[in-house]
């Protein structure tokens, strides 16, 4: 434990510490990180001039591209969440399933799902999901606990469902292509929110008290008139959800910029309700401002902390900590997760994918484990990151926009139950490979030996694959001859 | 031994890498120099290795060494050209030496010379420490057979071939890393370039663009380089300053090595995947090296570095392609044409 | 204390105003975001340095728009022990927050940043991309968001202290209608 020294596990203590004293999250790490740089330099481990990597991370974080998409799709959310568009679309499936017990929570699962195939970062998703659902919910009398729970849960579910930062961050430290991370994670994704619901199944059956049906003046007598009033109120979100996607289809524009176009067409749809104003666009790009500042500061925090924490040999320590690793594919496997799930308690997954990761990659290799499907399982398990109390992430947003009468404590307690389905979902995806490598192409890997490649030469007469000659006669070698491919 | 003990002092220092570890046969070039100045050492002179991002974003390395933050850096000297565009002849510039004239430039012409003079103003002592040889010119998702199917592509290229590019009407675009492939893939963008069949392959972009271009002629033998703080080299034991001199001889060594023992099965595979070779047209190579020229005779008008040094390279290549044509390319195509005719 | 809390108003106004621009530029970068992609797709043109305005804006908004979410509260806090507080002790939280971690934090920060700036505007550092932007503004915004933030700091400092000596009401409740 201490073979590195008793500095970097005393920087996850101090990281508690300082962040349960109730100062913003943001300073603390940052002011926890500087305290240990401090410690740093008294004790020999670097000199000040390391800490001068930290303006160099910090450019490092405002331009990487992929981080727009925070903003982005804040933004997407706050105009579709403003002007009432998201609320008829929640409501409306909300009412449709409104006589079953657990109706809001099934729509809020379904609804996270299709955020997810929208948007590939979890805070933009609670966001949203926790403004638009959160009052209707309590509301209607659902627990606190099981509201904040289901709300955080299918918000984090982003990160697994394509496309996904977690996931694009996960592709490049392990070598693999994007495409494929995507292809693995479909099936995954299915069982996860599978899992969910049955989850709100079996609750509605245990505790109907907790989440009660509708009362019916809330949500009007089933008949076709109230289908039709909720398919129409449903019709602008699902159109905007096709045009994000479709921008993509289309090659219109990249991921990110999808966001930045969903921004127009949620501007583009209100108008057309007659919903839009300028007082409206304001306040969303003001709150969307103070979001953005929120969320990205945390990583700047976090920067201060992980540098100092990799100047402590807080890295080696690690790698030192998995050289124990058992042997075998699925001891490694399930050693391997609940290491990554003790320390998402403290490291963010940013933090992981660049520390652990790379540690990872080529023992796994080693041992014969097809690295989109360990992938796939990371991010999985990575969800945790966001969920673990105190510090997840996914409660932190989820704390910023809920009102007082909701205790933190109801959404540290809410949260556990949907911790323990991601990590069903983990055991399930160990033991059963298949729920990734299914959905991968199977075209078999051709064996090179039997690869013909001909080069055309300069100045061989060819056809539109001919190599130039660049004016020279051909070289006087002889025909060449000809190869069978 | 006391003596032995003194010319041997403990020392520890860091190394950032401006590479993931998944690209193994680069970022392996910074294993190779932390191991050997161990080994050499005893173990007294140790280097800690770090991946782009675990310290230093993998961009800003050299600034980090300039000002002290970590000792050393394995990077592309031409990360750097937003600063002074000198920086991109440390690299490769279109249409610049092939990877051995380049070891040749450097080592033996006045390339080590003229390039750590001018990156001694940066605080830096640069030693080069890797080569890809030539590169492949990226993956397009239709084919480009003259200099018109050029105007219009959306192309991920960076540095001063995108400057060379852009005069022909391609549109560079540097759009974000993890964009490259859906981009790629729904013709958001039109083509891409990486580093050659043994990096690109583990990308897959061969799932999504089915031209693969040869060859790169913005990169006929790009360098990489370990730069080391200037004044924390100078304050070395002069035993430990050869021990990073000759590590670094080693890791450029064994990186050419690497890509040429795995670049060739590399290629048959994405060939066996439904990739389709296609060499640059000599129409098109023409036009490039015309507007490279353009660029060159630009940027020397302004830079007394660049003007110097580049010089200095053409006058070294001139040379070498002219001795080339009578020794490799002879010697190569005769041995080539035994290779297509199955005699090797 | 008076004088000193008209500093801290002065304080209050330019983080504001900065924030209230900080809010338009979130707009204007979606525009500059979709309008880039539409101008690519139908015209096969766009350019570097309209892609690099982005991220620009993007650090703009997050650094300096960092002061004007810490004056209304908004940067999230574990509220665990925070929550269950007096009003007063809670005050003492952020007086004791403030001047040990975040007034430190972000003037080292901002001591660290300035050179990096400096060095920028010495060597006149462009993008590497062809087309791109010059480098300096967004290094000054580094330095110049934690120099406001700081700032910004030592006026929240102010009207806690006022607040403790009974000079004004503060309000500490820090979860707000967003969205
Ligand atoms: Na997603
Ligand atoms: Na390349």
């Amino acid at each position: 434990m201490f073979d590195f020294g008793i500095i970097p596990p005393a920087m996850f203590v101090g990281m508690i510490i300082f962040m349960l004293y109730g100062f913003p999250v943001a300073f603390s790490l940052a002011a926890v990180g500087l305290f240990f740089g401090l410690i740093g330099v008294v004790t020999g481990h670097f000199e000040q001039a390391f800490l001068q990597a930290l303006p160099l991370r910090i450019f490092g974080i405002v331009s990487n591209d992929l981080l727009l998409a925070i903003p982005f799709f804040t933004f997407m959310g706050a105009i579709l969440e403003r002007c009432g568009l998201a609320e008829d679309l929640l409501e409306g499936t909300g009412k449709l399933f409104g006589s079953i017990p657990g109706g809001l929570a099934y729509a809020v699962i379904l609804v996270g799902a299709v955020l997810g195939a929208i948007t590939g970062t979890v805070a933009a998703s609670v966001i949203t999901m926790g403004v638009i659902s959160l009052p209707i919910m309590l509301k209607y009398g659902y627990n606190p606990r099981l509201a904040t729970g289901v709300i955080a849960a299918s918000g984090t579910i982003t990160q697994v469902i394509p496309p996904s930062l977690v996931l694009i961050v996960l592709a490049d430290q392990l070598g693999r292509s994007v495409g494929d991370m995507y292809l693995g994670a479909i099936g995954p994704s299915i069982l996860q929110i599978a899992i969910f619901l049955l989850f709100i199944l079996a609750m509605s059956i245990i505790r109907p008290k907790d989440l009660p049906a509708l009362p019916p003046e809330a949500r009007g007598e089933l008949n076709m008139a109230l289908v039709w009033r909720v398919l129409a109120g449903m019709v602008p979100s699902i159109v905007l959800i096709f045009l994000v996607l479709g921008t993509i289809f289309m090659g219109l524009a990249t991921p990110t910029e999808a966001g930045a176009l969903g921004v127009v067409g949620a501007m583009a749809l209100a108008a057309m309700h007659r919903r839009l104003s300028w007082d409206l666009v304001k306040q969303g790009m003001h709150s969307t401002m103070h979001i953005t500042a929120m969320v990205v500061f945390i990583l700047v925090g976090a920067t201060c902390f992980s540098l100092v924490f990799q100047g402590m040999n807080g890295g080696l320590w690690i790698e030192h900590m998995l050289s124990h690793v058992p042997g075998g594919a699925v001891g490694f496997l399930i050693f391997v997760n609940c290491f990554i799930f003790v320390l998402a308690f403290f490291l963010d997954f940013f933090e992981i994918a660049f520390i652990v990761i790379p540690m990872l990659a080529p023992v796994a290799q080693s041992l014969g484990i097809d690295l989109i499907w360990f992938g796939v399982l990371i991010c999985i398990n990575m969800q945790t990151s966001f969920m673990h109390p105190p510090f997840g992430f996914a409660l932190f947003y989820l704390r910023s926009i809920a009102p007082r009468s909701v205790k933190t404590t109801d959404i540290y307690m809410g949260a556990i139950p949907w911790l323990c389905m991601q990590l069903i979902l983990v055991a399930i995806v160990i033991f059963w490979p298949e729920t990734v490598t299914y959905w991968l192409d199977h075209t078999p890997k051709v064996d090179p030996s039997t690869v013909k490649i001909e080069v055309p030469l300069f100045g061989a007469p060819g056809g539109g694959n001919q190599m130039p000659n660049f004016g020279l006669p051909p070289m006087n070698l002889g025909e060449p001859p000809k190869i069978n491919p | 031994a006391p003596a032995i003990a003194q010319s041997m002092p403990k020392i520890s220092w860091r190394l950032t890498s401006s590479f993931p570890k998944s690209l193994d046969t680069i970022f392996g070039g910074a294993e190779d120099i932390a191991k050997r100045v161990a080994a050499a050492t005893d173990g007294n002179f140790t280097i800690q290795t770090f991946a782009a991002g675990e310290i230093i974003p993998g961009l800003q390395a050299a600034d980090a060494v300039s000002a002290g933050t970590v000792e050393m850096c394995h990077t592309c000297s031409y990360y750097y050209v937003g600063k002074d565009p000198t920086f991109a002849i440390g690299t490769a510039i279109p249409f610049g030496p092939n990877a051995r004239l380049t070891n040749g430039w450097f080592y033996q012409g006045n390339g080590n010379k003229l390039l750590n003079e001018f990156y001694a103003t940066h605080g830096l002592q640069g030693f080069i420490a890797g080569n890809t040889g030539v590169q492949m010119g990226g993956w397009f998702r239709k084919e480009i057979n003259t200099v018109d199917d050029f105007k219009g592509v959306k192309m991920r290229i960076a540095g001063l071939a995108g400057r060379v590019v852009e005069k022909l009407g391609v549109v560079p675009q540097q759009i974000a890393g993890g964009d490259i492939y859906p981009s790629l893939e729904k013709g958001t963008i039109d083509a891409a370039e990486w580093v050659g069949p043994y990096d690109d392959q583990k990308l897959g972009f061969y799932k999504v663009a089915k031209y693969y271009y040869y060859p790169a002629f913005w990169e006929g033998g790009p360098v990489i380089h370990a730069f080391v703080n200037k004044q924390k080299f100078e304050a070395l034991p002069k035993a430990y300053q050869t021990i990073i001199e000759d590590a670094c001889a080693y890791a450029n060594t064994n990186m050419m090595a690497k890509y040429d023992t795995k670049n060739p099965i590399a290629i048959k595979e994405l060939v066996g995947q439904g990739t389709v070779l296609r060499p640059f047209s000599q129409e098109i190579l023409e036009a490039c090296f015309k507007a490279a020229m353009e660029v060159y005779a630009d940027i020397s008008a302004k830079n007394e570095w660049f003007k110097k040094i580049y010089e200095d390279q053409v006058a070294y290549k001139r040379e070498g392609y002219l001795w080339n044509q009578l020794s490799e390319y002879t010697y190569d195509t005769f041995m080539m044409i035994q290779q297509r005719s199955g005699k090797l | 204390m008076s004088s000193l809390l008209a500093v801290s108003r002065g304080i209050d106004r330019v983080s504001e105003a900065v924030g209230k621009f900080s809010g338009y530029l979130v707009l204007a970068c979606c525009l500059v975001s979709a309008g880039n992609a539409m101008i690519r797709y139908a015209f096969n043109y766009s350019s570097n340095a309209w892609l690099e305005i982005q991220w620009y804006m993007f650090g703009f908004v997050v650094l300096m728009g960092a002061s004007h979410t810490l004056r209304c509260n908004e940067h999230v806090r574990v509220d665990l022990v925070y929550g269950a507080l007096s009003e007063r002790k809670r005050l003492w939280v952020d007086v004791i927050g403030i001047i040990v971690f975040l007034l430190p934090a972000c003037l080292y920060l901002a001591w660290l940043s300035w050179p990096v700036f400096v060095l920028s505007v010495r060597e006149m550092e462009i993008s590497s991309n062809a087309g791109g932007l010059i480098r300096w503004p967004i290094k000054l915004v580094i330095f110049a968001g934690f120099a406001l933030l700081a700032l910004q700091g030592i006026s929240e400092l102010i009207k806690r202290i006022a607040g403790l000596m009974g000079i004004i009401d503060i309000d500490t409740k820090y979860e707000k209608p967003l969205q």
